[in-house]
Protein backbone atom coordinates (compact mmCIF):
# COMPACT_ATOMS: atom_id res chain seq x y z
CA UNK A 1 0.00 0.00 0.00
CA UNK A 2 2.80 2.33 0.96
CA UNK A 3 4.70 1.67 -2.25
CA UNK A 4 1.62 2.30 -4.33
CA UNK A 5 1.10 5.64 -2.60
CA UNK A 6 4.60 6.69 -3.51
CA UNK A 7 4.18 5.98 -7.20
CA UNK A 8 0.68 7.34 -7.75
CA UNK A 9 1.58 11.06 -7.43
CA UNK A 10 4.68 10.58 -9.59
CA UNK A 11 2.63 8.96 -12.36
CA UNK A 12 -0.02 11.67 -12.12
CA UNK A 13 2.66 14.35 -12.53
CA UNK A 14 4.12 12.65 -15.61
CA UNK A 15 0.67 12.02 -17.09
CA UNK A 16 -0.23 15.71 -16.65
CA UNK A 17 2.81 16.81 -18.66
CA UNK A 18 2.00 14.38 -21.45
CA UNK A 19 -1.64 15.45 -21.47
CA UNK A 20 -0.66 19.10 -21.78
CA UNK A 21 1.80 18.26 -24.54
CA UNK A 22 -0.81 16.22 -26.37
CA UNK A 23 -3.40 19.00 -26.02
CA UNK A 24 -1.03 21.69 -27.33
CA UNK A 25 -0.25 19.57 -30.40
CA UNK A 26 -3.88 18.60 -30.93
CA UNK A 27 -4.98 22.26 -30.81
CA UNK A 28 -2.28 23.11 -33.35
CA UNK A 29 -0.81 25.95 -31.26
CA UNK A 30 2.71 25.24 -32.54
CA UNK A 31 3.98 24.04 -35.85
CA UNK A 32 4.68 20.29 -35.74
CA UNK A 33 8.31 21.09 -36.59
CA UNK A 34 8.66 23.23 -33.45
CA UNK A 35 6.87 20.74 -31.24
CA UNK A 36 6.23 17.27 -32.66
CA UNK A 37 3.33 15.36 -31.15
CA UNK A 38 3.86 12.65 -28.54
CA UNK A 39 2.74 9.99 -31.04
CA UNK A 40 5.39 11.10 -33.54
CA UNK A 41 8.13 11.11 -30.91
CA UNK A 42 7.04 7.66 -29.74
CA UNK A 43 7.10 6.32 -33.29
CA UNK A 44 10.59 7.75 -33.82
CA UNK A 45 11.73 6.22 -30.55
CA UNK A 46 10.44 2.78 -31.58
CA UNK A 47 12.19 3.11 -34.91
CA UNK A 48 15.47 4.02 -33.21
CA UNK A 49 15.06 1.04 -30.90
CA UNK A 50 14.56 -1.22 -33.90
CA UNK A 51 17.67 -0.01 -35.72
CA UNK A 52 19.64 -0.15 -32.45
CA UNK A 53 21.29 3.23 -32.98
CA UNK A 54 20.00 4.54 -29.67
CA UNK A 55 21.57 1.62 -27.78
CA UNK A 56 24.93 2.27 -29.41
CA UNK A 57 24.83 5.93 -28.38
CA UNK A 58 23.74 5.08 -24.84
CA UNK A 59 26.54 2.51 -24.47
CA UNK A 60 29.16 4.94 -25.74
CA UNK A 61 28.05 7.83 -23.52
CA UNK A 62 27.66 5.51 -20.55
CA UNK A 63 31.18 4.16 -20.99
CA UNK A 64 32.61 7.67 -21.15
CA UNK A 65 30.73 8.75 -18.03
CA UNK A 66 31.89 5.71 -16.10
CA UNK A 67 35.51 6.19 -17.07
CA UNK A 68 35.60 9.91 -16.29
CA UNK A 69 33.60 9.51 -13.09
CA UNK A 70 35.83 6.67 -11.89
CA UNK A 71 39.02 8.65 -12.48
CA UNK A 72 37.52 11.73 -10.81
CA UNK A 73 36.50 9.68 -7.77
CA UNK A 74 39.96 8.19 -7.37
CA UNK A 75 41.61 11.60 -7.71
CA UNK A 76 39.21 13.28 -5.29
CA UNK A 77 39.59 10.51 -2.75
CA UNK A 78 43.36 10.40 -2.90
CA UNK A 79 43.82 14.18 -2.72
CA UNK A 80 41.31 14.51 0.13
CA UNK A 81 43.00 11.67 2.03
CA UNK A 82 46.38 13.26 1.40
CA UNK A 83 45.03 16.40 3.02
CA UNK A 84 44.08 14.42 6.12
CA UNK A 85 47.46 12.72 6.47
CA UNK A 86 49.50 15.84 5.66
CA UNK A 87 47.42 18.84 6.76
CA UNK A 88 50.33 21.21 6.25
CA UNK A 89 50.41 20.44 2.52
CA UNK A 90 46.94 21.95 2.04
CA UNK A 91 47.89 25.56 1.11
CA UNK A 92 50.16 24.31 -1.69
CA UNK A 93 47.32 22.98 -3.81
CA UNK A 94 44.07 24.15 -2.26
CA UNK A 95 44.05 27.56 -4.02
CA UNK A 96 44.75 25.91 -7.37
CA UNK A 97 41.86 23.55 -6.83
CA UNK A 98 39.56 26.39 -5.88
CA UNK A 99 40.65 28.31 -8.98
CA UNK A 100 39.88 25.43 -11.34
CA UNK A 101 36.64 24.71 -9.52
CA UNK A 102 35.35 28.03 -10.83
CA UNK A 103 36.36 27.41 -14.43
CA UNK A 104 33.53 25.74 -16.38
CA UNK A 105 34.98 22.59 -17.99
CA UNK A 106 33.21 23.35 -21.27
CA UNK A 107 35.25 26.56 -21.55
CA UNK A 108 38.37 24.38 -21.75
CA UNK A 109 37.13 22.48 -24.81
CA UNK A 110 39.06 24.62 -27.35
CA UNK A 111 42.31 24.06 -25.48
CA UNK A 112 41.62 20.39 -24.85
CA UNK A 113 40.91 19.78 -28.53
CA UNK A 114 44.24 21.41 -29.35
CA UNK A 115 46.12 19.41 -26.76
CA UNK A 116 44.34 16.07 -26.73
CA UNK A 117 42.62 16.00 -30.12
CA UNK A 118 38.97 15.09 -30.62
CA UNK A 119 39.47 11.55 -29.38
CA UNK A 120 38.34 9.98 -26.12
CA UNK A 121 40.95 11.77 -24.00
CA UNK A 122 39.29 15.16 -24.38
CA UNK A 123 35.91 13.80 -23.34
CA UNK A 124 37.36 11.94 -20.40
CA UNK A 125 39.19 15.04 -19.20
CA UNK A 126 36.01 17.12 -19.46
CA UNK A 127 34.06 14.63 -17.37
CA UNK A 128 36.86 14.40 -14.83
CA UNK A 129 36.93 18.20 -14.53
CA UNK A 130 33.16 18.40 -14.19
CA UNK A 131 32.73 15.66 -11.62
CA UNK A 132 35.92 16.04 -9.58
CA UNK A 133 35.07 19.20 -7.64
CA UNK A 134 31.71 18.39 -6.04
CA UNK A 135 33.09 15.01 -5.06
CA UNK A 136 36.31 16.51 -3.72
CA UNK A 137 34.45 19.07 -1.61
CA UNK A 138 32.11 16.45 -0.16
CA UNK A 139 34.90 13.99 0.60
CA UNK A 140 36.99 16.71 2.26
CA UNK A 141 33.96 17.75 4.29
CA UNK A 142 33.39 14.13 5.30
CA UNK A 143 37.00 13.59 6.30
CA UNK A 144 37.55 16.86 8.13
CA UNK A 145 34.10 16.85 9.74
CA UNK A 146 34.78 13.64 11.63
CA UNK A 147 33.61 13.94 15.25
CA UNK A 148 36.65 14.93 17.37
CA UNK A 149 35.26 12.91 20.24
CA UNK A 150 35.42 9.73 18.20
CA UNK A 151 38.96 10.57 17.09
CA UNK A 152 39.89 10.87 20.76
CA UNK A 153 38.55 7.39 21.37
CA UNK A 154 40.88 6.08 18.67
CA UNK A 155 43.73 8.06 20.18
CA UNK A 156 42.99 6.71 23.64
CA UNK A 157 43.43 3.19 22.25
CA UNK A 158 46.79 4.20 20.67
CA UNK A 159 45.53 3.94 17.09
CA UNK A 160 48.04 4.71 14.34
CA UNK A 161 47.07 7.45 11.84
CA UNK A 162 46.36 4.84 9.17
CA UNK A 163 44.22 2.74 11.47
CA UNK A 164 42.35 5.85 12.62
CA UNK A 165 41.67 6.71 8.99
CA UNK A 166 40.36 3.27 8.06
CA UNK A 167 38.39 2.58 11.25
CA UNK A 168 37.05 6.03 12.18
CA UNK A 169 37.47 8.79 9.59
CA UNK A 170 36.47 6.79 6.52
CA UNK A 171 33.32 5.17 7.91
CA UNK A 172 32.15 8.44 9.43
CA UNK A 173 32.66 10.17 6.06
CA UNK A 174 30.62 7.63 4.08
CA UNK A 175 27.38 9.68 3.96
CA UNK A 176 29.23 12.77 2.70
CA UNK A 177 31.19 10.72 0.15
CA UNK A 178 27.95 9.23 -1.15
CA UNK A 179 26.27 12.61 -1.51
CA UNK A 180 29.34 13.84 -3.39
CA UNK A 181 29.31 10.82 -5.69
CA UNK A 182 25.67 11.32 -6.43
CA UNK A 183 26.05 15.02 -7.23
CA UNK A 184 29.09 14.31 -9.37
CA UNK A 185 27.38 11.60 -11.34
CA UNK A 186 24.76 14.14 -12.40
CA UNK A 187 27.53 16.59 -13.34
CA UNK A 188 29.24 13.88 -15.37
CA UNK A 189 26.14 13.34 -17.48
CA UNK A 190 25.71 17.03 -18.10
CA UNK A 191 29.34 17.43 -19.09
CA UNK A 192 29.46 14.41 -21.42
CA UNK A 193 26.48 15.68 -23.39
CA UNK A 194 28.14 19.09 -23.76
CA UNK A 195 31.42 17.51 -24.78
CA UNK A 196 29.77 15.22 -27.31
CA UNK A 197 27.91 18.12 -28.85
CA UNK A 198 31.18 19.84 -29.62
CA UNK A 199 33.76 17.18 -30.20
CA UNK A 200 32.34 13.80 -31.07
CA UNK A 201 30.88 11.67 -33.80
CA UNK A 202 29.12 9.27 -31.43
CA UNK A 203 27.17 9.34 -28.18
CA UNK A 204 23.87 10.83 -27.05
CA UNK A 205 25.09 14.44 -27.24
CA UNK A 206 26.18 13.99 -30.80
CA UNK A 207 22.91 12.30 -31.63
CA UNK A 208 20.95 15.34 -30.45
CA UNK A 209 23.13 17.85 -32.26
CA UNK A 210 23.03 15.78 -35.45
CA UNK A 211 19.23 15.54 -35.23
CA UNK A 212 19.05 19.32 -34.89
CA UNK A 213 21.13 19.79 -38.00
CA UNK A 214 18.83 17.39 -39.84
CA UNK A 215 15.78 19.32 -38.53
CA UNK A 216 14.57 16.22 -36.67
CA UNK A 217 13.00 17.81 -33.58
CA UNK A 218 11.38 14.46 -32.76
CA UNK A 219 14.80 12.85 -32.48
CA UNK A 220 15.99 15.71 -30.27
CA UNK A 221 13.11 15.07 -27.88
CA UNK A 222 13.79 11.33 -27.90
CA UNK A 223 17.41 12.16 -27.05
CA UNK A 224 16.36 14.32 -24.14
CA UNK A 225 14.10 11.58 -22.76
CA UNK A 226 16.80 8.97 -23.16
CA UNK A 227 19.42 11.11 -21.38
CA UNK A 228 17.07 11.88 -18.50
CA UNK A 229 16.06 8.24 -18.16
CA UNK A 230 19.59 6.88 -18.38
CA UNK A 231 20.86 9.53 -15.93
CA UNK A 232 18.08 8.69 -13.49
CA UNK A 233 18.78 5.00 -13.99
CA UNK A 234 22.50 5.30 -13.21
CA UNK A 235 21.69 7.38 -10.13
CA UNK A 236 19.39 4.61 -8.89
CA UNK A 237 21.93 1.95 -9.81
CA UNK A 238 24.60 3.71 -7.78
CA UNK A 239 22.10 3.97 -4.92
CA UNK A 240 21.41 0.25 -5.16
CA UNK A 241 25.10 -0.66 -5.18
CA UNK A 242 25.71 1.54 -2.18
CA UNK A 243 22.80 0.04 -0.32
CA UNK A 244 24.39 -3.39 -0.85
CA UNK A 245 27.67 -2.15 0.62
CA UNK A 246 26.65 0.10 3.49
CA UNK A 247 23.02 -0.84 4.05
CA UNK A 248 20.15 1.36 5.19
CA UNK A 249 18.94 4.39 3.32
CA UNK A 250 18.13 7.14 5.77
CA UNK A 251 21.60 7.25 7.30
CA UNK A 252 23.70 7.28 4.16
CA UNK A 253 21.82 10.21 2.66
CA UNK A 254 20.27 8.18 -0.14
CA UNK A 255 16.57 7.92 -0.80
CA UNK B 1 55.00 1.06 45.63
CA UNK B 2 55.47 1.63 41.91
CA UNK B 3 52.78 3.69 40.30
CA UNK B 4 52.05 6.59 38.05
CA UNK B 5 53.70 9.75 39.32
CA UNK B 6 52.45 13.21 38.49
CA UNK B 7 54.81 16.04 39.36
CA UNK B 8 54.19 19.78 39.12
CA UNK B 9 51.54 19.51 36.43
CA UNK B 10 50.21 22.84 35.13
CA UNK B 11 47.80 23.68 32.35
CA UNK B 12 46.09 26.85 31.18
CA UNK B 13 43.80 27.71 28.31
CA UNK B 14 43.76 30.86 26.25
CA UNK B 15 40.34 32.50 26.38
CA UNK B 16 39.01 35.67 24.82
CA UNK B 17 39.13 37.39 28.18
CA UNK B 18 42.67 36.24 28.99
CA UNK B 19 44.38 33.12 30.23
CA UNK B 20 42.53 30.62 32.38
CA UNK B 21 44.90 28.77 34.70
CA UNK B 22 43.19 25.44 35.33
CA UNK B 23 45.92 23.37 36.99
CA UNK B 24 48.59 25.06 39.09
CA UNK B 25 50.97 22.29 40.00
CA UNK B 26 49.34 18.95 40.68
CA UNK B 27 51.42 16.50 42.75
CA UNK B 28 49.97 13.01 42.81
CA UNK B 29 50.99 9.37 42.92
CA UNK B 30 48.61 6.71 41.65
CA UNK B 31 49.65 3.42 43.24
CA UNK B 32 49.25 0.25 41.23
CA UNK B 33 45.98 -1.62 41.63
CA UNK B 34 44.22 1.20 43.48
CA UNK B 35 41.12 3.17 42.65
CA UNK B 36 41.94 6.85 43.01
CA UNK B 37 38.89 9.06 42.83
CA UNK B 38 39.30 12.73 41.98
CA UNK B 39 36.56 14.91 43.44
CA UNK B 40 35.97 18.58 42.93
CA UNK B 41 33.44 21.20 41.97
CA UNK B 42 32.59 21.47 38.33
CA UNK B 43 35.19 23.49 36.45
CA UNK B 44 37.95 22.74 38.96
CA UNK B 45 40.10 20.93 36.39
CA UNK B 46 39.25 17.29 37.10
CA UNK B 47 38.63 16.43 33.49
CA UNK B 48 41.70 18.39 32.38
CA UNK B 49 43.85 16.36 34.77
CA UNK B 50 42.43 13.15 33.36
CA UNK B 51 42.98 14.24 29.77
CA UNK B 52 46.58 15.15 30.51
CA UNK B 53 47.25 11.80 32.15
CA UNK B 54 45.57 10.05 29.23
CA UNK B 55 47.75 11.91 26.73
CA UNK B 56 44.79 13.57 25.03
CA UNK B 57 46.31 16.98 25.80
CA UNK B 58 49.82 18.23 26.37
CA UNK B 59 50.77 19.66 29.78
CA UNK B 60 52.37 23.09 30.03
CA UNK B 61 54.81 22.19 32.75
CA UNK B 62 55.48 19.20 34.89
CA UNK B 63 55.59 15.54 34.00
CA UNK B 64 53.70 12.31 34.22
CA UNK B 65 55.87 9.23 34.76
CA UNK B 66 54.53 5.79 33.97
CA UNK B 67 56.29 2.76 35.45
CA UNK B 68 57.11 0.78 32.30
CA UNK B 69 54.69 0.04 29.50
CA UNK B 70 51.07 0.73 30.37
CA UNK B 71 48.00 -0.36 28.50
CA UNK B 72 45.59 2.45 29.10
CA UNK B 73 41.90 2.78 28.40
CA UNK B 74 39.62 5.78 28.69
CA UNK B 75 35.93 5.88 29.55
CA UNK B 76 34.48 9.26 28.67
CA UNK B 77 31.55 11.21 30.06
CA UNK B 78 29.57 10.31 26.94
CA UNK B 79 29.56 6.80 25.49
CA UNK B 80 31.36 7.88 22.28
CA UNK B 81 30.49 4.71 20.40
CA UNK B 82 31.09 4.39 16.68
CA UNK B 83 27.55 4.81 15.27
CA UNK B 84 28.25 2.52 12.30
CA UNK B 85 29.44 -0.42 14.43
CA UNK B 86 27.22 -2.79 16.36
CA UNK B 87 27.66 -3.44 20.07
CA UNK B 88 30.09 -6.33 19.62
CA UNK B 89 32.30 -4.48 17.13
CA UNK B 90 32.26 -1.40 19.33
CA UNK B 91 33.40 -3.48 22.28
CA UNK B 92 36.23 -4.94 20.20
CA UNK B 93 37.17 -1.51 18.85
CA UNK B 94 40.26 -1.16 21.02
CA UNK B 95 41.66 -4.58 20.18
CA UNK B 96 43.83 -5.47 17.24
CA UNK B 97 42.38 -8.11 14.92
CA UNK B 98 44.62 -10.89 16.22
CA UNK B 99 43.74 -10.07 19.84
CA UNK B 100 40.01 -10.42 19.37
CA UNK B 101 38.41 -13.38 20.99
CA UNK B 102 34.71 -14.00 20.50
CA UNK B 103 34.41 -15.89 23.80
CA UNK B 104 36.03 -13.14 25.85
CA UNK B 105 33.84 -10.57 24.15
CA UNK B 106 30.75 -12.66 24.85
CA UNK B 107 31.75 -12.92 28.51
CA UNK B 108 32.19 -9.16 28.80
CA UNK B 109 28.88 -8.56 27.04
CA UNK B 110 27.28 -10.85 29.60
CA UNK B 111 29.02 -9.04 32.47
CA UNK B 112 27.66 -5.65 31.47
CA UNK B 113 24.22 -7.17 30.86
CA UNK B 114 23.97 -6.66 27.13
CA UNK B 115 23.19 -10.26 26.13
CA UNK B 116 21.06 -10.33 23.01
CA UNK B 117 22.13 -6.85 21.91
CA UNK B 118 25.40 -7.89 20.23
CA UNK B 119 24.14 -6.93 16.80
CA UNK B 120 22.35 -3.70 17.83
CA UNK B 121 23.61 -0.36 16.67
CA UNK B 122 24.26 2.35 19.30
CA UNK B 123 21.20 4.40 18.28
CA UNK B 124 18.99 1.43 19.12
CA UNK B 125 20.23 1.37 22.72
CA UNK B 126 19.22 3.42 25.74
CA UNK B 127 21.73 5.86 27.23
CA UNK B 128 22.57 3.44 30.03
CA UNK B 129 23.16 0.57 27.62
CA UNK B 130 25.40 2.78 25.48
CA UNK B 131 27.48 3.70 28.51
CA UNK B 132 27.72 0.04 29.49
CA UNK B 133 28.98 -0.71 25.98
CA UNK B 134 31.62 1.99 26.41
CA UNK B 135 32.70 0.46 29.71
CA UNK B 136 32.83 -2.98 28.09
CA UNK B 137 34.99 -1.52 25.30
CA UNK B 138 37.50 -0.32 27.88
CA UNK B 139 37.45 -3.63 29.79
CA UNK B 140 37.80 -5.77 26.66
CA UNK B 141 41.06 -3.96 25.95
CA UNK B 142 42.47 -5.52 29.17
CA UNK B 143 44.08 -2.30 30.34
CA UNK B 144 46.47 -2.02 33.24
CA UNK B 145 45.33 1.56 33.80
CA UNK B 146 41.78 2.84 33.28
CA UNK B 147 40.83 6.50 33.27
CA UNK B 148 37.18 7.28 33.81
CA UNK B 149 35.60 10.68 33.43
CA UNK B 150 32.26 10.72 35.25
CA UNK B 151 31.29 7.60 33.33
CA UNK B 152 28.13 6.89 35.29
CA UNK B 153 26.83 10.45 35.63
CA UNK B 154 24.09 9.96 33.07
CA UNK B 155 22.84 6.64 34.43
CA UNK B 156 19.86 6.02 36.68
CA UNK B 157 20.44 5.06 40.30
CA UNK B 158 20.15 1.30 39.90
CA UNK B 159 22.22 1.02 36.74
CA UNK B 160 24.87 3.22 38.32
CA UNK B 161 25.00 0.99 41.39
CA UNK B 162 25.39 -2.18 39.36
CA UNK B 163 28.06 -0.56 37.19
CA UNK B 164 29.97 0.51 40.27
CA UNK B 165 29.89 -3.04 41.60
CA UNK B 166 31.01 -4.25 38.20
CA UNK B 167 33.97 -1.87 38.30
CA UNK B 168 34.97 -3.10 41.76
CA UNK B 169 34.79 -6.68 40.54
CA UNK B 170 37.01 -5.84 37.57
CA UNK B 171 39.53 -4.22 39.84
CA UNK B 172 39.60 -7.32 42.08
CA UNK B 173 40.08 -9.63 39.11
CA UNK B 174 42.57 -7.68 37.04
CA UNK B 175 44.39 -5.53 39.55
CA UNK B 176 44.11 -2.59 37.14
CA UNK B 177 44.82 0.91 38.46
CA UNK B 178 41.87 3.21 38.04
CA UNK B 179 41.75 6.99 37.99
CA UNK B 180 38.15 7.96 38.40
CA UNK B 181 36.75 11.47 38.14
CA UNK B 182 33.37 12.32 39.61
CA UNK B 183 31.47 15.11 41.31
CA UNK B 184 29.36 12.71 43.32
CA UNK B 185 30.63 12.28 46.88
CA UNK B 186 28.58 9.11 47.30
CA UNK B 187 30.18 7.57 44.25
CA UNK B 188 33.63 8.49 45.52
CA UNK B 189 32.88 6.91 48.91
CA UNK B 190 31.58 3.74 47.26
CA UNK B 191 34.51 3.17 44.92
CA UNK B 192 37.65 4.83 46.18
CA UNK B 193 40.68 3.44 47.88
CA UNK B 194 41.76 7.04 48.07
CA UNK B 195 39.90 10.28 47.41
CA UNK B 196 41.73 13.33 46.08
CA UNK B 197 40.14 16.75 46.29
CA UNK B 198 41.11 19.33 43.73
CA UNK B 199 40.44 23.00 44.20
CA UNK B 200 42.09 26.06 42.74
CA UNK B 201 44.17 23.85 40.50
CA UNK B 202 46.02 21.93 43.20
CA UNK B 203 45.43 18.83 45.30
CA UNK B 204 43.81 20.36 48.37
CA UNK B 205 43.09 17.26 50.43
CA UNK B 206 43.44 13.51 50.39
CA UNK B 207 41.44 10.82 52.19
CA UNK B 208 42.29 7.15 52.49
CA UNK B 209 39.31 4.86 52.84
CA UNK B 210 38.99 1.45 54.53
CA UNK B 211 39.74 -1.56 52.32
CA UNK B 212 36.47 -3.31 53.08
CA UNK B 213 34.10 -3.89 50.15
CA UNK B 214 31.15 -3.72 49.72
CA UNK B 215 30.82 -0.60 51.78
CA UNK B 216 27.98 0.89 53.66
CA UNK B 217 28.42 4.56 52.91
CA UNK B 218 26.07 5.35 55.79
CA UNK B 219 28.41 3.89 58.43
CA UNK B 220 29.89 6.31 60.93
CA UNK B 221 33.39 6.23 59.54
CA UNK B 222 32.35 7.12 55.99
CA UNK B 223 29.88 9.74 57.19
CA UNK B 224 32.79 11.41 58.97
CA UNK B 225 34.81 11.38 55.74
CA UNK B 226 31.82 12.74 53.90
CA UNK B 227 31.51 15.64 56.37
CA UNK B 228 35.18 16.42 55.98
CA UNK B 229 34.90 16.44 52.18
CA UNK B 230 31.81 18.64 52.17
CA UNK B 231 33.38 21.19 54.49
CA UNK B 232 36.60 21.17 52.44
CA UNK B 233 34.65 21.77 49.24
CA UNK B 234 32.56 24.52 50.82
CA UNK B 235 35.55 26.55 52.00
CA UNK B 236 34.81 30.21 51.19
CA UNK B 237 38.23 30.81 49.65
CA UNK B 238 37.61 28.01 47.19
CA UNK B 239 36.80 30.17 44.21
CA UNK B 240 36.06 28.08 41.18
CA UNK B 241 37.66 29.26 37.96
CA UNK B 242 35.08 30.24 35.39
Amino acid sequence: MKKKNKWVPALIGIAAIFAAWYFVCWAGIFNSYVLPSPQKVWATFLKMLKTGEVFRDIAISFGRVLRGFGIAFLLAFVIAAFRIFFPKSEPYYEYLIQFFRNVPPLSLIPLLILWCGIGETTKTVIIVLASFFPMYLSIVKGFTGCDRKLLEVARSFSYSPMRTFVRVILPSAVPDILVGMRTSLGYSWRAIIGAEMVAASTGLGHMILFAQQMSRTDKVIVGIFVIGTVGYGTDRLLGLLIRCFVGGTAQNGWN
Amino acid sequence: MAGIEIRGLTKSYKMESGTLQVLRGIELTLPEGEITVVLGKSGCGKTTLLRLVGGLEEPENGEIRFPGEQKTAFVFQEPRLMPWLNVRDNIEFGQKKNQRNREDTARIIHTVGLDGFEKSKPHQLSGGMQQRTALARALAYRPSFIMMDEPFAALDHFTRESMQQELLRVRRETDASILFVTHSIDEALTLADRIILISEGVVSAEYRLPQKQPRDILCDELIAVRRAIVSALEKPNDSTPV
